[in-house]
């Protein structure tokens, strides 16, 4: 049978606690441990061995003349007596009435033998054999040190007992403990997979403990996979809605060429079918692109400066703004070292850049690439002297798809800035639209090296 | 004699679409629906060109083109592909393919691509570098790097030297602006601008201003072509 996690944890940790104590009951045990008390255990077992073979050979005038013998005035600790089955003193040495009961053959044991002076509070090795009708007890009071050594021997044998009982206690805290803290996770972890995505596991010590580390990884995993179903859904309802129109007008062009009777009429709707296909393979190639970067890991890095990038791409450019009639400006700062890139997906983005400023700035007359190192991080910069984005539109531009009002009559799916953003988070850092006094100073944002 | 073109390719449609526009200029097209069946007809060796999609049932195209590499067959091979983000080409062209379009893809980018292959595939290896292009009245000194026309010299940027020399290796052919951008510049997204005709245009202003022909031809809907006036 398998047992439950939980109780496999309960049990080593009970079995943890255990064995700690009993080592160290074990080293106590053998530090105290002499022979005094097996020593009187030897002699008390040997004269009581001798006195009952006296009785055997002399009966009771024998053993009395024996015990008298062995008496010593001097040592009033000496038990020698001969008693009767209720423990009260027939003859000899002892307690009036012994206190220890049955009164059966003992070979050795350690009790307090009576309830008066001088055989209470003090306890007596002692041996008890059969007589006649009576018993004969022999034994002696313990002395200091062995009376220690009993006491030590029974703290020892309680605290095992003690030790016992904590384990126990101490296990199962562990394992309520740790059970109350898993169960919190997995329940949150149950509630995500049945599709309850904002759900999130509470901190409760600050994320100072394992398990609270444990949570704030689980919670960072958790509003990333939140972000991509986001973003899926987001990508699935864009396509849906902003590709129908295109499909539409597609899908008239090509109508309107299948009925057109005369050649040069449909030869001129044939001819309109391409750059509208185009268009929209353009879209979704971009869309593809976006919804891959945000699930891209970052092995398709290379460590590149970005004053390289930035001065390949002028090159490609420089000949088509200037053609556009704007003043061409490339300000690499210094101080920004290679660093790991996606070269060709943060080439297209700042060209996604450079071709917005190109289609709505090109009145500005001019365009500038910037590289430059801010408190923030690396800025890469397309500047313009256009009419720029409004504060408050500079979010609705970055939504995908997201075109503003101003720019619908122009070409270009919108997707533009929502790449650009998706590439700057893969990439750790962030899309920031700014005012350049007149005109959009749109930057990729990447954090220090 | 007639060269062979193998085309692997699951879909009906787009398989007789590349068998009827390749036959008509003038390959001698074969095609099958798996890559194990491409697998196979391409172990024989007997083809200059293997045209196959990426996704096909049976055997993946890398998985294919990576089998027949194995096999000891070096016949250029062109990737079709409906995955079109950049790290999706740049994937397939270091699986080995000598090149990879995008589904959909205009006819006239295919065909540049396929006789771009035939004809670097057909250049004699061992026959050292040239140092010189010709084209027509046009003369390229690769060591020296200069150009002239007509025994005038024409002075080039590097970037304008570096398109012209690309387009003097493949004259007579179409050179697309895909192709151009990656080959010369190295990147594999499509940008929104005319950014690759205004590189053309100052090129071609150069080379033809002053002069009575024109050297550098516009291919309407596919691309560029050097080549000398018939």
């Amino acid at each position: 049978m398998r047992i439950s996690f939980t109780a496999r944890l309960a049990l080593l940790a009970i079995t943890l606690a255990l064995l700690s104590s009993l080592a160290s009951v074990f080293l106590i045990w053998t530090g105290i441990h002499n022979d005094a008390i097996a020593a009187l255990r030897r002699d008390t077992v040997e004269q009581a061995q001798g006195l009952v073979a006296v009785y055997r050979h002399g009966g009771f005038p024998a053993l009395s003349q024996a015990i008298d013998e062995a008496r010593d005035p001097d040592d009033d600790t000496l038990i020698l007596a001969v008693i009767d089955a209720r423990g009260r003193l027939v003859m000899g040495v002892g307690p009036q009435v012994t206190t220890v009961q049955p009164i059966v053959k003992t070979p050795f044991a350690i009790a307090v033998p009576g309830s008066k002076p001088p055989w209470a509070h003090r306890e007596a090795g002692f041996a008890i054999h059969r007589v006649g009708r009576y018993w004969l007890m022999t034994g002696r009071l313990l002395d200091d040190w062995e009376q220690e050594q009993r006491t030590i021997a029974r703290v020892v044998g309680l605290s095992i007992l003690l030790a016992i009982a904590t384990g126990i206690v101490a296990g199962l805290l562990v394992t309520r403990f740790v059970g109350r803290r898993l169960t919190r996770i997995a329940r949150v972890v149950e509630r995500v997979g049945d599709g309850d995505f904002s759900r999130r596991v509470e901190i409760v010590a600050d994320g100072r403990d394992a398990f609270d580390r444990l949570a704030q990884r689980l919670n960072a995993m958790l509003d990333r996979i939140e972000l991509l179903v986001g973003e899926l859904r987001a990508v699935t309802d864009s396509l849906a809605h902003d590709l129908r129109s295109p499909l539409a007008r597609l899908r008239a062009r090509a109508e309107a060429a299948s009925l057109a009777e005369d050649p040069a009429q449909r030869d001129a709707a044939l001819a309109g079918l391409l750059p509208e296909t185009d268009s929209m393979m353009r879209t979704l190639t971009t869309l593809l692109e976006i919804s891959r970067s945000a699930a891209m890991g970052r092995d398709r890095f290379v460590t590149i400066a970005p004053a390289t990038l930035i001065a390949e791409l002028a090159e490609l450019y420089a000949p088509a703004i200037e053609e556009a009639n704007m003043a061409f400006a490339v300000d690499i700062g210094e101080g920004v070292p290679p660093m790991p890139l996606h070269r060709e997906l943060m080439s297209q983005a700042l060209a996604n850049l450079i071709d917005n400023a190109l289609r709505h700035a090109a009145a500005g007359g001019a365009l500038a690439l910037r590289l430059a190192r801010s408190p923030d991080g690396v800025r890469l910069t397309v500047a313009d002297r256009g009419p720029g984005i409004e504060p408050a539109d500079r979010e609705e531009a970055v939504r995908r798809f997201g075109r503003l009002d101003r720019a619908r009559s122009s070409p270009g799916a919108g997707l533009g800035l929502s790449l650009v953003e998706a590439v700057a988070r893969l990439h750790g850092g962030r899309l920031a639209l700014d005012d350049n006094h007149p005109g959009l100073a749109a930057s990729i944002v990447l954090p220090p090296p | 004699m007639t060269r062979k073109i193998l085309v692997v390719e699951d879909d009906a449609a787009t398989a007789a679409y590349l068998a009827k526009g390749l036959g008509e200029a003038g390959y001698r097209v074969e095609t099958c629906d798996n890559g194990r069946d491409g697998l196979f007809l391409a172990s024989e060796g007997v083809f200059d060109l293997i045209v196959a999609d990426r996704m096909l049932p049976g055997l993946d195209g890398l998985a294919m083109l990576g089998a027949i590499r194995a096999a000891g067959i070096a016949a250029p091979a062109l990737i079709l592909s409906a995955l079109g983000t950049v790290d999706d080409r740049i994937d397939g062209l270091r699986a080995g393919a000598d090149d990879y379009l995008c589904k959909p893809f205009s006819f006239g980018e295919l065909s540049a691509r396929v006789e771009a292959l035939m004809r670097r595939a057909e250049r004699p290896a061992g026959d050292g570098k040239p140092t010189r292009l010709t084209v027509g009245d046009l003369e390229i000194d690769l060591l020296a790097r200069t150009v002239t026309r007509q025994g005038r010299p024409i002075t080039l940027g590097a970037r304008e030297y570096s398109i012209l020399e690309y387009l003097a290796r493949h004259a007579g052919q179409v050179v697309t602006r895909t192709m151009m951008l990656e080959k010369i510049w190295n990147y594999h997204f499509d940008p929104g601008s005319n950014v690759v005709d205004v590189h053309i245009g100052r090129l071609r202003r150069k080379l033809e201003d002053g002069f009575d022909s024109p050297i550098l031809h516009t291919v309407r809907g596919a691309g560029y072509r050097l080549s000398p006036p018939a």
